[in-house]
């Protein structure tokens, strides 16, 4: 070739060249993306456009938004106007929602892995393929072992149409992180003791004091919630927070009781036995509505200032100060009952301590405590009941063994994947998994890839290329949370002194799915109709099943949105009025201090502390938690949240980095007391601000597929060093923080002195 | 926007050479799709490697021959390359096709330059017809181009490419260079670099 010609030469020697190859007829084969249309003017696309119905998914809270969109791009997300929770605030993460839809390393269309589990080669497929064999293999195992031979693994609310299917079809064991790994015991115990479930309703803004135990709100970002809280300081409430670390909570706090990790209900137990022996408790409340208080009052009584001080390793006088700070507020004081609370392997005993203390203060339904939220009420959607062979409630594998008798909904994770891989008392050959990063929720990561690697067959729904869908066998991309239609957001105004007002808000798609993304309701209705169901399928697609919901409220999608997305109508005040009582959903009717049911499952029917065990020398315990612009690791590839927090930083104490040589900013591995080490790296952050026991770290870093482009392999994946677990008999949830670390910098092992 | 195009007169282009150059530029455009049996088979293949040795690229035209008889199943063995570049990979996708992703500095679809990609499209009469793709995928852009050849406008051709085509199809091949191994896919991106190089 001359390199001296000029393109247009170039050009016109190369096409007279080809003038004589036959192009036309293969290039007419098919048919072009781009085609011929009528002259548009410039300009006419210009117009941006606000499409309502968004409900955010970057974390749980479901914010209520709008979307800025042109020509058919989503460009900016903001809070709806109108919305009474979130009102026009968006958080970090979710103004990076578009960061999510327009993200190229999502999951594009349905694949095959043709490759092996874990490490997978992909095949593009039709979804005709995907879902005919996705139906084959199901069936398959349906005939070779029954409904139980399919295990499903589920987050979020586009699981919910699946997960309906899956139970008319038999299915018995099904987990949810969230529940398992999360919020059960919180849940669970509040239920056995107060019997309801509070969830974080939690009238912060209208307290006199707040008591948060290990709860660190400011770095978890719910943004009504957050409100809520910053509405009470503001207000003048009193903050105590128990954290061995200084949080952005323990940050505002007028208390900080900085607690030794895992002593946490030694310490409400303390707080409880000097409010019964001073008799500062709320006596009223307590004669009418609690059972209990005398066993309650024998059981706390070893509970001393001094015995709770050094079993905490706290001040005595703090003891003293906190609980006269609570007493002489009550009953308007807002005890958190928290989110996640799988920490110990004790934990239900733990939320009960936090319950009971939250009835001896008369915290409940009044200004400042926990208040039972009135809510709208919309309806569900079910799949026909039918008659198994084997009724599914008694295949679950929690009821056959006989385990755990106060479980949240669901079978413990463990116990599903302890069968996955010894086929006992049955195989699970199958496994569904749905919009679930299950390698990074469930500890003792090999577990689960040997249990994954005993399967005939996996089929992964998801967003993104996380890590679990390296073993997929089919893997098929589900639309996000701003292409579809799916969960109804129902809710008051954040704040509950406000005038009360009560809202219904429905996810409505703001963009189209792109690619080959498809919604739940219309993958399962395919799956469904392939295996023989279609006429039992209870509706045709995403906007019926959102309309059947809304139904009960008298509402329609196409109600919500002549009305900007949110249904606004009239409340009720969560406040009791005078003569009005509180009503409690317990056998008995009343708060359960003592536990009847307990007892006849053997179990410390009042709240009891165990001591949890030491770091070993040399150690110091892992504690996690959040960083504020993540949601886990479900936000890691994000392009803005990964350049605002890349890593997770390990906060190191101060005086203990001094003798071991290490400074802030240095970059550090971590080995666990198995041996384990992390697979990336992250860097110090040296504060006084932690205690001498511990190190912590924000979960959902590290990710390990590098599919992810953005945030692979950065920071530390805490769960990777979860190797060891303590699961409770109460509800066969595992606690996490029972794993101790040391460091490793520059290849060379260091200790932490304690 | 102000278009060369939009403000020169048109230069006169020889029917034949339009007709062949919009022919190249379409087939160009089947190179970067997804291989399916719709148009990959083996008169598709025969075709590019005539059109390789009609350009004097008896080398890459080898390599392709070779590749042909060396692998079971061409359009298979196509499809999973086309995917591992280009759709989702492990241990990534290498490069996807898409100019927003080299041009809007945050590694996004559907961004600034989509639109304006799009817009120009339009303005020339021309559109995406499938709605799920983003227009800047380069697939797309090669088929513009090769409807705005046909029509004889090369001045809006050379345009588009200056300003659209060029800037983000150099970072698109640095980006995808270490990894592109496949004969298929090098000899495919080295022909349209041919097509799209500047005046030298």
């Amino acid at each position: 070739m001359a390199m001296n010609l000029t393109r247009r030469n170039l050009l016109k020697t190369a096409s007279l060249a080809a003038a004589s190859v036959p192009l036309s007829k293969v290039v007419a084969k098919a048919e072009t993306g781009i085609a011929k249309v009528p002259l548009i003017p410039p300009g006419s696309f210009k117009k941006t456009k606000t499409v309502t119905g968004g409900v955010c998914e970057m974390c749980f809270w479901r914010c209520q938004l709008v979307g800025k969109v042109r020509d058919n791009r989503l460009i900016k997300l903001e809070g709806n106007p109108k919305s009474i929770d979130n009102g026009l605030n968006l958080c970090a993460r979710g103004n990076s929602g578009i960061k999510l839809v327009y993200d190229p390393d999502r999951l594009k269309y349905p694949m095959k892995n043709i490759g092996k589990r874990g490490a997978p080669k992909w095949k593009k497929i039709s979804w005709e393929e995907a879902l005919d064999t996705c139906a084959a293999k199901l069936q398959a195992t349906i005939d070779k072992y029954g409904p139980k031979g399919i295990g499903v693994w589920y987050h979020g609310a586009s699981a919910h149409y699946p997960t309906a299917y899956f139970e008319y079809l038999g299915v018995p064991n099904m987990y949810e992180p969230a529940f398992y790994q999360c919020r059960g015991q919180t849940a669970m115990a509040m239920m056995q003791t107060l019997g309801f479930v509070p969830n974080e309703d939690v009238d912060m803004a209208n307290s006199k004091a707040m008591l948060l135990v290990g709860c660190h709100l400011g770095e978890n970002i719910h943004l009504s919630h957050v409100k809520n809280f910053l509405k009470g300081l503001e207000n003048g409430s009193k903050l105590v927070v128990v954290d061995p670390r200084f949080s952005a909570s323990a940050a505002k706090a007028h208390i900080w009781v900085k607690i030794k990790p895992g002593t946490d209900t030694a310490f409400l137990l303390g707080l409880m036995n000097y409010m019964l022996g001073k008799g500062c408790y709320n006596k009223s409340f307590v004669d009418k509505h609690c059972l209990g208080l005398n066993k309650l009052k024998t059981h706390v009584a070893e509970w001393s200032i001094e015995k709770t001080a050094k079993e905490c390793d706290i001040p005595g006088k703090q003891i003293v100060e906190v609980a006269e700070l609570l007493c002489e507020h009550a009953p308007h004081v807002a005890v958190h009952p928290g989110r996640h609370a799988a920490w110990y392997g004790n934990d239900f005993q733990r939320v009960r301590a936090n319950a009971c203390l939250t009835a001896l203060l008369g915290a409940i339904d009044c200004p400042g405590g926990i208040v039972q939220i009135k809510r709208m009420s919309t309806g569900h959607v079910h799949w026909p009941k039918v008659e198994h062979e084997e009724d599914p409630e008694d295949m679950a594998l929690a009821e056959m063994e006989e385990k755990y008798p106060f479980r949240p909904p669901g079978t413990p994770p463990e116990l599903m994947r302890e069968t996955m891989v010894t086929g006992k008392p049955y195989p699970i050959k199958s496994m569904v998994i749905w919009g679930t990063n299950s390698i990074k929720t469930m500890p003792n990561q090999e577990e689960t890839m040997k249990a994954l690697a005993n399967m005939d067959f996996i089929m992964v729904t998801d967003v993104s290329p996380t890590d679990i869908t390296m073993w997929a066998d089919i893997l098929l991309p589900e639309a996000c949370y701003l292409e579809r239609y799916d969960h109804i957001e129902k809710g008051t105004q954040w704040n509950q002194s406000d005038k009360p007002q009560q809202f219904v808000a429905a996810r409505m798609p703001l963009v189209e799915p792109m690619f080959e993304r498809k919604d739940s309701v219309w993958m399962i209705n395919e799956l469904a109709r392939r295996m023989g169901h279609e006429k039992d399928i209870p509706v045709k697609n995403q906007e019926e099943f959102v309309d059947h919901m809304l139904k009960e409220a008298d509402l329609s999608i196409a109600k919500l949105r002549k009305l900007d997305g949110i249904y606004i109508q009239e409340g009720e005040s969560p406040y009791l009025k005078k003569g009005d009582e509180p009503e409690f959903g317990t056998d008995s009717g009343k708060i359960e201090l003592y536990s009847e049911a307990m007892d006849d499952e053997d179990f410390p029917p009042l709240p009891t502390y165990t001591r949890t065990e030491e770091p070993p020398k040399g150690y110091a315990r892992m504690i996690y938690g959040r960083s504020p612009v993540h949601t886990f690791n479900r936000t890691a590839n994000n392009a803005w949240l990964s350049r605002e927090v890349p890593e997770n930083p390990l906060w190191l104490n101060d005086e203990s980095a001094k003798k071991m040589g290490i400074k802030d900013g240095d970059r550090v591995s971590l080995e666990n007391q198995a041996g384990k080490r992390s697979a990336g790296s992250t860097v110090v952050k040296v504060t006084p601000g932690i205690r001498k026991d511990c190190v912590f770290i924000a979960h959902g870093f590290g990710t390990f597929n590098p599919a992810m482009t953005v945030g692979y392999n950065k920071g530390i994946d805490d769960n990777s060093l979860n190797t060891k677990i303590n699961r409770e008999g109460e509800t066969g949830i595992s606690g996490m923080r029972i794993n101790f670390v040391r460091i490793i910098k520059n290849g060379k092992t260091i200790n932490i002195p304690g | 926007m102000e278009m060369k195009g939009d403000s020169h007169k048109h230069k006169t282009v020889e029917p034949d050479e339009s007709e062949s150059l919009a022919d190249i530029f379409a087939f160009l455009a089947l190179l970067v799709r997804y291989p399916d049996i719709s148009f990959f088979d083996n008169e598709f293949l025969d075709t590019l490697e005539i059109l390789l040795t009609r350009l004097n690229l008896e080398k890459s035209c080898l390599k392709i021959s070779i590749w042909r008889n060396s692998v079971e199943d061409p359009l298979l063995d196509a499809q999973l390359e086309y995917t591992r570049l280009f759709i989702n990979a492990v241990p990534h996708v290498i490069a996807p096709p898409y100019a927003s992703v080299y041009q809007d500095g945050d590694f996004s679809l559907q961004g600034k330059t989509t639109e304006k990609i799009r817009n120009f499209y339009r303005q020339h009469g021309f559109d995406v017809v499938v709605s799920t793709q983003p227009a800047d995928h380069i697939q797309f852009e090669l088929e513009f181009l090769s409807y705005i050849y046909r029509q004889g406008q090369f001045d809006v051709g050379d345009y588009f490419l200056s300003t659209f085509f060029v800037p983000w199809f150099e970072k698109f091949l640095q980006k995808i260079s270490e990894e592109l191994r496949h004969p298929l896919y090098r000899v495919s991106l080295q022909l349209i670099t041919y097509f799209v190089k500047e005046e030298q």
